[in-house]
This record gives structure tokens, sequence and C-alpha cells, in this order.
């Protein structure tokens, strides 16, 4: 893999308190990475170390070998967009865009020209004169991002851009976004906290907690295979319970809840023989019924809440005094009721171990 | 409970009104002392403040001096107000008090100060005297003012302008000063004005010289002999009054062009 | 020149100080020096010593006239409150375009010269004035002579004041929360008890505020006592005005200004201590 931006064992401590501690990664020409984690796990630090608004304590940030280190952000050719879009209130739409142009000494007419041009492929032609407070929520947006990629940015880093949206439209945005930057095929980070932005959008997930990265793949490889307990807890919802390994060769476990069951050996990680691991499984991969399934491997619980959801609903229940959530489809929760003794059962590929 | 407090209010706004409502007609006046209501009315007085240079000289004097003592105190001002909004350093709490001090000593004691070491500089009687004088006294209500604008500006805007390409200066000038110019200007009219509103320190040291309008006015009414002090009233009044009302006014009718605005804006998506 | 700027600024200790240094230097030039000047005056003049400070503590005109102005400070600190308190109270609930044009009143009234409200007072109260009309008018006989007395100089200074005093009680009462008024009612209060239980409290802050400004305001003041007073009741600061012109009596000026700036300051600085000055100037 040919890496285009690298960060290289960046720290940042603020006296005692550590905000990052040595994170590394290596990120591909023309990729959308996501960095997602809750408030305060270092990803938007991690971001303003790239912009070159905050300085590491230790470590390096390069683009194609070369460091960023002695560049103030002026010089580092990175197009970013704020949270709050940080858009220059005295300038128009179209002002705004040529700025950056502007700072590179482009001649207005020709400057001009390119803003409209990038205006008009975000989708705001026709509101180029507009000033910022004239514009709604959305179209200050797409100002934002036309202004961030108007001078051809080797990087573009988003910022939450979306979470001032409401729901409709943050999820038009994300489309909006993904097909902008597909076009330019420029290297993109987008930070967020919101899990399934980062799954609609992103080709692989960076997930932050604490200051460090937990796991970063591909969305699909993170929901399905969490390589720690924090990711598993993180992302979609998940059941996690306490066992050891028994057999690490034929696949055997044995849990407190569980019993001793069976796991796919594929995908899991490496361990041996009497390891304590973190059993992960995911509510929708369980299934619930009056007696135990042939086939599967079974528990029971006693039934304490049924969340509804009108097309699903959420069981949560007691099983040796551990709680188990089982997601069920909206029509099979019909028969069933607070108080009930049931088998919730799964597949022997449903299971994850978690090794830390 | 109510309708007592209600009456007392109503009583205040007269007594608040009663002193402003009553300047403008004495000023048309044609008697030569206080007398209200007029005997007759005439434009003699404001005539003969126009053509007087014993108050025109003193009138051009505060207005000389205010201009000086507002651009002194917005060179030192806003530095100052940029490192203690911007930065946290050792020792700040000290300078911000330091930097109000001014507002809390009584302007008699100042005068007291300034007339004996400016009298050894020989800066009585002088125009710079004044200013200088001045500036030190417009110092802490031009640095609140500021300060106020600077604490609610987005220093987002300043990183964006970075990123974008600009350098420091660059986005001072392109991106910090005109977003904070009306900041800039409204604690650059308070300076004038504590400038131009100031007496005490004036009736000092200003001397016949330097002789500014409050110094005058404080004379004229002290010797209550002169009725164009009514004439200068009124137009000090005049101005305030139009410079608070203009503003409504033109809101007013901006507010409509705007509301159409946005509505046009509305239906175009 | 711009990598410098930067480099400096990373230094952050000293970048502060950088842009600090020229106000901070005009300020002890201009501020520091003469107020030092004005405590040396105190005791050098006219020979060194504390005989200066002796005659202003302990001679009787002039504790006369230091509680003379205390006197007038709390009468006019008081007159505010009772003239503000209602006024506010009507802007806070009243609509809202009633409160703007009184809030325009009172902003006309704060901006004007007080100088000319001075002045206009004098018109008012003058012997040939509105308000002489209408006592006789309302038939007493006697014409009372108002003008250069403490009452026409404690009204004016009212009327020039009052302004602080209303603008910081109805910026409070304004971010009252009408839900809480409502719960109290809901709970019984009524009328006095819902006044003295909750609205007044509510309102002490802006009500401190008020006062010690215009306290604090009124214990300097100069020109309306020397204007509209009487001679015979000289404020402190007409007093130190009188002798520095008048007598060329530096060093008694001197003491009396150190002892009112005294007062002054610690007024200030108890308040400092329990809400913080930052918070007297809004």
């Amino acid at each position: 893999m040919s890496s285009y931006l690298s960060l290289k064992g960046i720290n940042k401590s603020y006296g005692d308190f550590v905000a990052l501690d040595d994170v590394n990664l290596e990120i591909k020409k023309g990729e959308f990475v996501t960095f997602l984690g809750p408030s305060g796990s270092g990803k938007t630090t991690t971001l303003m170390i790239i912009a070159g608004f905050e300085k590491a304590t230790r470590g390096e940030v390069e683009i194609e070998g070369l460091s960023l280190a002695g560049l103030d952000p002026q010089d580092r050719n990175i197009g970013i967009v704020f949270q709050n879009y940080a858009l220059f209130p005295h300038k128009s739409a179209v002002e705004n865009v040529y700025f950056p142009l502007q700072m590179r000494k482009v001649k207005r007419k020709e400057g001009m020209r390119r803003a409209e041009e990038m205006l008009e492929l975000v989708g705001l032609k026709g509101f180029s004169h507009r000033h910022p407070k004239e514009l709604s929520g959305g179209q200050q947006q797409r100002v934002a991002l036309a202004r961030a990629l108007v001078f051809g940015p080797d990087l573009l880093l988003l910022d939450e851009p979306l979470g001032a949206l409401d729901k409709n439209l943050r999820e038009q945005m994300q489309i909006e976004i993904k097909r902008i930057q597909k076009k330019l095929g420029v290297t993109t980070i987008f930070v967020t906290h919101d899990q399934t932005e980062a799954m609609s959008m992103s080709d692989r997930i960076v997930i932050f907690s604490q200051g460090s990265i937990q796991q970063a793949d591909a969305p699909l490889e993170i929901y399905h295979r969490p390589k720690t307990q924090f990711v598993a807890d993180f992302i979609g919802e998940s059941n996690l319970l306490a066992g050891k390994v028994v057999d690490a060769a034929s696949g055997i476990l044995s849990s407190p809840v569980l019993g001793d069951c069976t796991y796919s050996g594929d995908h899991q990680p490496a361990v041996e023989n009497g390891q304590d691991v973190t059993i992960v499984l995911r509510p929708e991969n369980l299934t619930i019924s009056r007696d135990p399934i042939e086939g599967r491997m079974n528990g029971r619980m006693k039934i304490e809440t049924i969340v509804n959801y009108g097309d699903n609903a959420l069981v949560i229940g007691l099983s040796g005094g551990v709680p188990i959530r089982v997601r069920v489809l909206g029509a099979d929760v019909v028969i069933l009721s607070e108080g009930d003794e049931c088998c919730f059962s799964w597949d022997e590929d449903a299971i994850f171990l978690v090794a830390e | 409970m109510n309708t007592l407090m209600r009456v007392i209010a109503y009583a205040v706004i007269i007594f608040i009104a009663a002193p402003l409502v009553i300047v403008v007609p004495m000023s048309l006046s044609t008697a030569s002392s206080l007398q209200f209501p007029p005997p007759g009315y005439w434009l003699g007085y404001y005539a003969s403040y126009f053509s007087d240079p014993g108050w025109l000289r003193p009138t051009w004097n505060s207005i000389v001096i205010a201009s000086a003592t507002t651009v002194l105190t917005m060179i030192l001002v806003v530095p100052a107000a940029f490192a203690l909004v911007r930065h946290k350093f050792w020792g700040k709490g000290v300078a911000n008090l330091m930097l109000m001090m001014p507002m809390a000593v009584p302007h008699i004691v100042m005068a007291v100060g300034y007339y004996s070491v400016f009298g050894q500089m020989r800066l009585v009687h002088t125009h710079l005297g004044v200013i200088l004088a001045h500036t030190c006294l417009s110092v802490p209500i031009t640095f609140l003012v500021l300060s106020a604008n600077l604490k609610g500006f987005d220093r987002t805007l300043e990183r964006a302008a970075r990123s974008l390409g600009a350098s420091p200066l660059q986005t001072f000038g392109h991106v910090t000063l005109p977003i904070l110019r009306p900041g800039l200007l409204i604690s650059a009219l308070f300076a004038f004005i504590q400038s131009f509103d100031e007496t005490v320190v004036a009736i000092f040291i200003s001397g016949r010289d330097a002789e500014t309008l409050p110094r005058k006015m404080f004379d004229s009414i002290r010797q209550e002999a002169d009725p164009v002090i009514a004439v200068i009233s009124s137009l000090l009044f005049l101005i305030v009054a139009i410079a608070l009302i203009a503003p409504h006014v033109v809101s007013a009718l901006r507010g409509r062009f705007t509301t159409k605005g946005q509505e046009k804006a509305l239906i175009a998506q | 020149m711009n990598r410098m700027i930067s480099r400096l600024s990373e230094q952050q200790n000293l970048w502060p100080w950088l842009l600090l240094l020229p106000l901070s230097a005009y300020l002890l030039v201009f501020f520091a020096v003469p107020l030092a000047d004005v405590v040396q005056m105190s005791v050098t003049e006219p020979t060194l010593g504390l005989q200066n400070y002796e005659k202003v503590l302990t001679g009787s005109l002039y504790r006369k006239v230091f509680l003379n102005t205390f006197m007038t400070a709390g009468i006019v600190t008081l007159c505010c409150l009772f003239v503000g308190y209602p006024l506010a109270y009507l802007m806070a609930h009243t609509s809202r375009r009633n409160a703007m044009l009184i809030l325009l009143l009172i902003t006309m009234s704060f901006w004007t010269s007080f100088l000319v409200r001075t002045y206009a007072w004098m018109v008012l109260l003058g012997n040939n004035g509105p308000v002489i009309w209408l006592i006789q008018a309302m038939g007493f006989e006697e014409k009372p002579h108002l003008l250069f007395t403490r009452f026409s100089s404690t009204l004016a200074m009212v009327h020039i004041l009052a302004p602080y005093m209303i603008m910081n009680i109805y910026s409070v009462m304004q971010k009252i929360d009408k839900s809480l008024i409502l719960s109290a009612e809901s709970m019984g209060a009524r009328g006095a008890s819902l006044f003295r239980h909750i609205y007044l409290p509510l309102t002490a802050p802006g009500i401190a505020n008020g006062s010690v400004l215009v306290f604090v305001i009124c214990l300097g003041f100069y020109v309306t006592p020397v204007l509209l007073g009487s001679p015979r009741e000289q404020m402190a600061a007409g007093l130190i005005g009188h002798q520095i012109e008048e007598f060329l009596a530096f060093g008694l000026g001197s003491a009396m200004a150190i002892v009112l700036l005294g007062v002054t300051l610690v007024i200030l600085g108890i308040y400092h201590r329990r809400f913080g000055l930052d918070k007297l100037w809004g």
C-alpha cells in the first residue's frame, strides 16, 4: 500500500494531560478516511495537528514522504471545512471561495471565474453574490466546501461539518460530499462522532478513544471484527460477555452465561488455551424462540423490557443475571411479553472474540 | 403595589424628560436671562454662537483634542485588548485591573495631579497636555467596549483564513480587521465622547489657550450671563438625539427591505 | 517579518507583554506619576509631614465637608434607587415598543453632556422657571429659593446618575425567568410577599451594582455641586478644587484628594472582593 499521508508516532500533551498517545496512521491517495470517536478522544486534536494549528509534542506528519513540521498552516495547502463553516461574514459566497485564490496571487478575473465554477460544482449556481447570513445552513456548508476545494488542496479535512444540519439535509449532504470527493479525487479526512455517517461515507474508519487509535479498517470490517472491547461497544450495539478459551485449535470456549460453545475459527484474533476473552454477540444476530432451535446454540433468558421501534424491537432479557439484548423484527415481537421465559440462539459464526 | 410602581414610573419619565425637553425652546428664547416659558422666540443667539470666536474656538479645540485623544487611545488600547482577551499569561488579572484604574479614581484627584505634574512639564494650557490627560481617562471605557467585541469574535474565522493560505498579517488585514470594524468604530466613538465631555481635568489644565467646550460652558453657567449656553446645549442635545434616533429610523426602513429580500430568497429556493 | 511574528507568538509569554507594553508605559507616565505626585504633595507641601492629613481628618470644616459628601452621595443613591426601580420595573413589564421608547429616552439623557443637563435644571428651578411658576399657581404665596441649595444639586445629580441605576436594574430584571414568578404565584405568593421574597432578591445584584456605581461617582462629583449647590455646603471635590485654584494650597488639596481616593478605592475594593469589578460596568 503506497502511503500518501503518514502520521508517525504523534504525541500531544498539555502539561500532565496526554491528549494523543503514539498515533500512527497511513492514508492512501484519494482515500476517504473517517476519524470516529467520542468527544475528547483525540480526533479533532489529530486533525488540528495535521492542519498545523497545534504542534505535536512528538512525532511527524508527512505528505508523500515530506515532513510538514516546518510549515505554517498557510503553507500546507490543506483545505478545511470547519464545524461552524467559518465563512467570512463580510464577504459574499463567491468572494469567500475566491479568497484562497487571492492569497495565492491569482488575478481577480481568473480567480472569480474559478470560484464561480466551484460554486456550480457544489450546486450553488446563482447564489454567488449572497452573503453567508442570507444562505441556509446547507448552502453555507456547500460554500465552505467549495472554498476548501477551489485551490486544489493536497488534503481535505472536514471537522464534523454536518453536526449543525437536520437529519434530512444531513443525509443529502453526505451523498453530495461523497460525490464531489470522488469527482475531484482529493484525499479526505472526515471527523465525526456519528457512526452511521462514518459507515455510509468512508473507505476506512479510524476509531479513536482516549487519545489513541483503537482500530483503522474498512467499515464492515470494523463492524464485524472489532479488535477491541471499546470498538465492539462503540460501533453498533453489542452484547459483551466474559469468556475463556477452552480449545483454541477446534474453537471451543466456555462462558458463565452462554455455557460451553463453539465458534468458527475464521477472522478471530490469535488466542491461547485458557485465555480470558470478551465475547461479542450482535443483537441482530440473535434469535428468540419459545423452545431451543436445532442446529443453533441456545441460551435461556427472562424478558425484562421490550422497546418497540415500529419495524423492529429491542428485547432486553436477563440470563444468569447478565442483560442480553436481542433485535427482533416487528412482526415477531407480538408473541412476546415482559416476564416471559424464552430461548435465544445464535450461529457459531456470529461470535467474535476480543482478546485484550 | 403594582399601581403605585406604575404611577412613580410615569412621574420618573417626566422627571427624566423635562430637562431634555426644556433645552431647545430655551435656545430660541429672546430673553437674555433664564426665563421659562420664553417671552418670545428668535434665532439670534444661534447667530451669535456661530459668529462668536469666544465659543467657536473652544468648540474647535474640543473637536481637535477629542479626535487626537481617540487616535492615541486606539493606538494604545487595541494591542492591549488583543493581549488581554486572547492570551493567557501570568499577571493578566493585575494588568486588567490596572487598565480599569483611571475609571476608579475620581477625576478631581487626577486633575490635581495633572495640574501639578503638567505644570512642571510645561504642558498646562496646551492642547497636548489635555490630549495626554484625556487619553488616560479614555482608556478604561474604550478597553471595555473593545474587549467585549473581541470576546465575541469567532477565532475559527482566523484559522479558516490561515488554512486557505493567508499569513498572520494577511489574516489580520483581510479577516480580523474588517469583521471587527464596527466594534473598533464604537470603541473609538466612546473614546471621543469621553474626551469631548470631560470637564474637570479640562477646567484645571486647559487654560485660555486650549480651552475646551465643557470648560467654556462651565464658566458660562457659573457666571450665569451668556444666553448662548442655551444654544450650545441644544446643539449638543440634538446631536445625541439624532444619533440615537437615526439608527432606529434606518433599521425600520431597512427592515422592510430585508424582509422583502428574505421573502424573495425563500421563494427562489 | 511574518515568520518573526509567528515565532514570537509561539513564545506565548513574551507576545502579550509586548502588546501591553505601550499602554502600560503610557499609564505609568501619565496616570501613575500624576497620582504619585498627589500623594507626594500631600506629605511635602508646604513642609514635610502628616500635618495636612491631621488637618483634613480633624479640622471641623473638612470633617463637615466629608460628612456632607457622604450624606449627599447616600441620599442621591437612595433617590436613584427610588426613582430607578419603578421605572426599570415598568420597562420590564410593558410592551416591547414602550420599553424601547423609555430606553431611548434614558440613553438620550445618559449621552447628553451633564453640563447641558445641569444647565437645564438651572432653568427649571430658576426664579423665573416653570417649577416656581407651578408652586405659585398652586396658591403658595411665598417664592421658595430652589437654586444653589442642597436640594437643587441633589436633584440634578439624581437626574444625571439615575440612568446608571436604571440600566443596571433593568438588565437584571429583563433576565428574570418569567416562569419563576408564575411558579411562585402558583405556590400562593401574592403582591407584597411575592415582591419581597422573590422579586427583590432576584433583582438584588442590579441594585448592588447600580448603587455602588452611583455612590462612587457621586463621591467625586465636581461640576454639578459646584454649579448648582450651596456654596456653604460644599462637597469634597468642590473644596479640593477651591483649595487648589483659590488658595494654591496644594498640600491640603492633595491630602483631601487622597482621602477621597482612599474611600472610593475601599468601596470598590470591597465590591471587587464580593462580585468582581469587571461586572460593575456591565
